[in-house]
């Protein structure tokens, strides 16, 4: 299936080649060295953060910013939270579309397409315009200030829903017939036969899933004020953004708050090539849903 | 009967039950606080529309305004250009390890929060120690830029990091569109002794269009969405450039107290949102394609 477009089909022009990749070289620069040089920062001891100048190599090896955000400024805390949030909520979020998912699978199931536009619907309502009504009914269920919250906030959502429904409809349909006049229950055909089929589509959900609620900072920003019940995103920006301004007694080397950053990417570059893996496979079929 | 959809409709009730919880009830909800005059205590009388023409006699919101349109349309306009060329450039490349390198370090960014990405900036841009003021340095520049503080760049950094981040994302939803091009169109295109350039006008940019229809839609609906970069990238001195339409209405809520006239604002760019998606709809053809 590959098209013959660009390396087959005609002569490569040597000028050409030799301009596109240096094109690339420069935009891949681009991105890397900012990264790189976060890298080297967090990893140089507090006095040699602080010197002016290009730096690509640490001049003094240390991992003294890791130690202060980490136990100083008690980065753990907001780190645990952090992955409670988002490996509750992920997993939440993965069984609870897949079962939506399957039920909407069913035919001749009353009501079936009803349920279908509701939840296509949602996918059209811009969930930052309604945050202050939602806010309003977390704050009436009680739970300003809880890490529920933050798991509830997006405990589903459409497009996860109608990815997992794609999935399952390439399942042959008589696989669940069949199942059903042996006697099989809906549970049992779900779990033994639908979950495994549809593996893939089930790791990409978890994965778009994990870096959203890794990275999720509106909901978290909104709900929680108290101290201990902080996640890694707020945390960090009071470290990396505000620090000049709120802690007059104690200097935020720039060490410390690039060891933050570096902690807060450190599980998105460990998922990142399962994410490789299988989003370009979960986008085209999240696009092609109607 | 009862008994093979009963355990079908238990299923599925979670998530009917969030999405009627948290954004249609939401939905009204919102509607009814933007007509009512917002007290913390006591009731809360009807006002009609009159926090409506509070918000549109605003001279603040009209600033937010203007910021959420120049930031969000640059950002829409760069943001749609870059990733089409990266990935013709892309397409072009022999080396398979190259492009498939070059395509994953460029997706990176994309996998990191704004918090990241804004810390990440910020310190680059710094005057004392960032990395661009040191490449500027190096090519003599004697005093270095103090970019986060200067209200004529402070709109284009937002652009810039926003393109920066999002580009692969975009890129890589291109070269998937690229590979499911069909080979004979270029082996025609040969026939017809077409060169590079003629292949690319010709064939590849007009098989494009569907994906650049759903990718400019869809960036378009983030426009008004722009909230957690602005959070964490504005500061005291560009606030008047760039702060958007979604900072008003988190401002209204939780620093003046004002929910009615903050949700008023909200529903303003509900509306608005609405308008314009259909008005691009009509304009591009969107739906003659498929």
């Amino acid at each position: 299936m590959k098209n013959n477009y660009g390396p087959i089909g005609y002569k490569p022009n040597p000028v050409v080649q030799l301009l596109n990749g240096l094109f690339l070289l420069f935009l891949v620069a681009t991105m890397l060295i900012p990264i790189w040089n976060t890298l080297v920062i967090s990893l140089s001891s507090n006095a040699s953060s602080m010197e002016v100048g290009l730096k690509m190599w640490p001049s003094e090896f240390s991992f003294e910013g890791y130690q202060t955000v980490w136990k100083t400024v008690r980065l753990w805390e907001p780190f645990l939270n952090n992955t409670i949030v988002t490996v509750v909520g992920t997993t939440l979020h993965v069984v609870l579309s897949a079962m939506a998912g399957y039920v909407l699978i069913q035919r001749g199931l009353p009501g079936r397409n009803l349920m279908i536009s509701l939840i296509m619907l949602t996918m059209t309502i811009p969930g930052e315009a309604i945050m202050i009504p939602v806010y309003q009914v977390v704050k009436e269920l009680d739970l300003l200030n809880t890490l529920t919250s933050l798991v509830v906030s997006g405990l589903v959502s459409g497009f996860s829903v109608l990815l997992i429904r794609n999935y399952f409809l390439s399942i042959p349909y008589e696989l669940n017939e069949s199942a059903r006049i042996d006697g099989a229950g809906n549970m049992w055909i779900f779990v033994r036969m639908y979950l495994p089929l549809a593996k893939a589509g089930l790791a990409t959900i978890a994965l778009f899933e994990f870096v959203g609620k890794w990275n999720q900072f509106t909901p978290a920003l909104l709900y929680i004020t108290d101290q201990s019940k902080l996640t890694l995103q707020i945390a960090l920006r009071s470290l990396v953004v505000e620090s000049d301004a709120t802690s007059s007694n104690f200097f935020m080397t720039p060490n410390v708050r690039m060891a933050g950053v570096m902690i807060a990417i450190i599980p998105l570059i460990v998922i990142y090539p399962f994410v490789q893996k299988f989003f370009v496979k979960g986008i085209m079929l999240g696009s092609t849903k109607e | 009967m009862i008994k093979r959809y009963g355990s079908l409709y238990v299923m599925i009730i979670p998530v009917l039950a969030y999405f009627i919880l948290f954004t249609f009830y939401p939905l009204v909800r919102g509607l009814i606080i933007s007509m009512q005059e917002f007290r913390v205590i006591g009731d809360r009388p009807f006002v009609g529309f009159s926090n409506y023409a509070i918000v549109l006699q605003d001279p603040v919101f009209w600033q937010t305004m203007v910021n959420t349109v120049l930031i969000g349309g640059g950002t829409l306009i760069i943001g749609f250009i870059a990733p089409i060329i990266v990935a013709l450039s892309l397409n072009e490349v022999i080396r398979a390890g190259f492009k498939k390198f070059t395509q994953m370090v460029i997706y990176f960014p994309h996998l990191f929060s704004w918090v990241v990405v804004g810390g990440i900036w910020i310190y680059m841009l710094s005057p004392d120690n960032g990395l661009v003021n040191g490449l500027l340095k190096l090519l003599g520049m004697d005093q270095p830029i103090h970019f986060m503080a200067e209200k004529e760049y402070a709109r284009w950094i937002m652009i810039f990091s926003n393109v920066w981040k999002e580009m692969g994302y975009n890129c890589i939803l291109y070269l998937a569109a690229m590979v499911s091009i069909n080979p004979s169109l270029y082996e025609a295109a040969d026939m017809d002794g077409a060169g590079r350039w003629q292949k690319i006008r010709y064939v590849t940019i007009p098989q494009l269009k569907s994906t650049m229809k759903v990718v400019f839609l869809i960036n378009l609906l983030g426009v008004f969405k722009i909230f957690d970069q602005i959070v964490v990238m504005s500061n005291g001195v560009i606030a008047r450039q760039v702060d958007v339409v979604m900072g008003y209405t988190y401002q209204k809520t939780f620093i003046d107290f004002k929910m009615g006239v903050a949700t008023a604002a909200a529903y303003l760019v509900i509306i608005l949102t609405l308008v314009l998606a259909y008005v691009i709809r009509k304009a591009i053809r969107y739906d003659d394609l498929d």
